[in-house]
């Protein structure tokens, strides 16, 4: 036996037994195999092959048809009209003016209806001012300062905490709005710790005094 | 006279699409018959075990729905071809998803041969049988579709998705394995 080197036509014995070739290619393939040993050997096994039937069930083909769902043109998306540029701006800007409008309405509410701390500053004798006071549920009271000559601490004044300006704050008010931070939840736990530390017997009004 | 439509002679496929696309629900019969078998003994071919005749209805269902991404760029035998394929290829990776073995990745094949076991009785189809069992997943794909099928080395490759000069070399590499097992029975 030969071995044959010409994969061309042997690539294309297949298409000689399924009848797809040319009447040119097909008179070059039998001419070739009228001299290659080889490759009527591998006409033989390829006949071999097909005339091997492979079972495969019957196909119900009206059955399959009765799945088919009927036919539906994919139409393609329609394009929305170009909007004016003039319009996406105004649109723009009312939706901002909208949001910071609700924000600081939100914002005045908030504060309005957040029940500020009863603080009460105890004189210096025997007493820590900065023991967390009591929060009362309840209406506020206004904060005492007995005998310490800090003056009497308003029922808003923990909403100053809020203004940038503290520099018209007097010593009192800013000893509560102090006192008051120390309480708020909503610091970041990031927040440094107080340099002065509560056990320290440091009082912060002695100093002020 | 003018033939009815189940007897005009030669349709093309694309022919009998736009008919389908029509409204005439006789095309898509023809159609159907025309590339069932085909379908089912390339699964059969391949290793599918059970379920073909549904694996068939599946990949017509699925070819019909999406019939306007057929181009005509190849036959459309060769893209049922491929969508069965394709399904296959699903239905192997969710066995193996179920089994909890390893996963499948895309370049797995179809195919773990042994469905043939009870389905090719005569001696010189058994001797096929085992020569087609020697080969590996793709190559069985390859020669299948080369052999039994027909197709070209450029629509093999569309359907195994891989490139005609791979589909040559794995129809040659099968070839000689065929060939050697066949001379050696």
């Amino acid at each position: 036996m030969n071995n044959c080197t010409d994969t061309n036509i042997q690539e294309i014995l297949p298409d000689l037994l399924h009848r797809t070739l040319s009447a040119d290619a097909r008179e070059r393939v039998e001419a070739h195999l009228a001299t290659c040993e080889e490759c009527r050997e591998e006409v033989e096994a390829l006949r071999t092959v097909m005339s091997a039937a492979t079972f495969a069930p019957t196909i119900d083909v009206d059955g399959v048809v009765r799945r088919i769902p009927p036919y539906q043109k994919i139409t393609p998306m329609v394009e929305l009209p170009a909007r004016p540029r003039l319009v996406s701006w105004l649109v723009a800007a009312g939706l901002a003016i909208t949001v910071a409008g609700v924000g600081s309405l939100l914002v005045t509410r908030e504060n309005g209806t957040q029940a500020p701390a009863a603080v009460v500053i105890t004189g210096p004798a025997g007493q820590n001012p900065t023991q967390p006071a009591p929060i009362s549920s309840k209406t506020p009271e206004p904060a005492t300062l007995p005998n310490t000559g800090v003056e009497t601490i308003q029922p808003h004044a923990h909403a100053l905490a809020l203004a940038a300006d503290v520099d018209g704050l007097s010593d009192g008010n800013l000893v509560q709005l102090m006192n008051e931070m120390n309480r708020f939840d909503a610091l970041p736990a990031t927040e440094p710790d107080p340099v002065i530390s509560v056990d320290s017997g440091y009082n912060i009004e002695q100093d002020l005094r | 006279m003018t033939p009815s439509p189940e007897e005009r002679p030669e349709e093309t496929d694309m022919e009998l699409i736009t008919r389908w696309k029509a409204g005439d629900s006789r095309a898509a019969t023809r159609l159907v018959g025309r590339h069932s078998q085909a379908l089912a003994r390339f699964a059969a071919s391949v290793g599918e075990r059970e379920g073909i005749e549904e694996l068939v209805q599946d990949t017509f269902v699925r070819a019909f729905a999406s019939l306007d991404s057929f181009r005509g760029e190849s036959t459309l035998r060769t893209w049922l071809f491929t969508i069965e394929r394709r399904l296959m290829l699903d239905r192997r990776r969710a066995e193996r998803r179920s089994r909890e073995t390893v996963p499948v990745e895309e370049s797995d094949h179809v195919s773990e041969y042994g469905a043939l076991d009870s389905l090719i009785a005569e001696e010189a189809q058994e001797r096929v049988r085992l020569s087609l069992e020697a080969l590996s997943p793709t190559q069985r794909e390859v020669f299948t579709l080369r052999v039994q099928q027909g197709l070209s080395y450029k629509e093999i490759a569309e359907v195994v998705g891989s490139t005609e000069g791979a589909a040559r070399v794995h129809y040659h590499n099968a070839i000689r394995t065929v060939k050697e097992f066949l001379r050696d029975e």
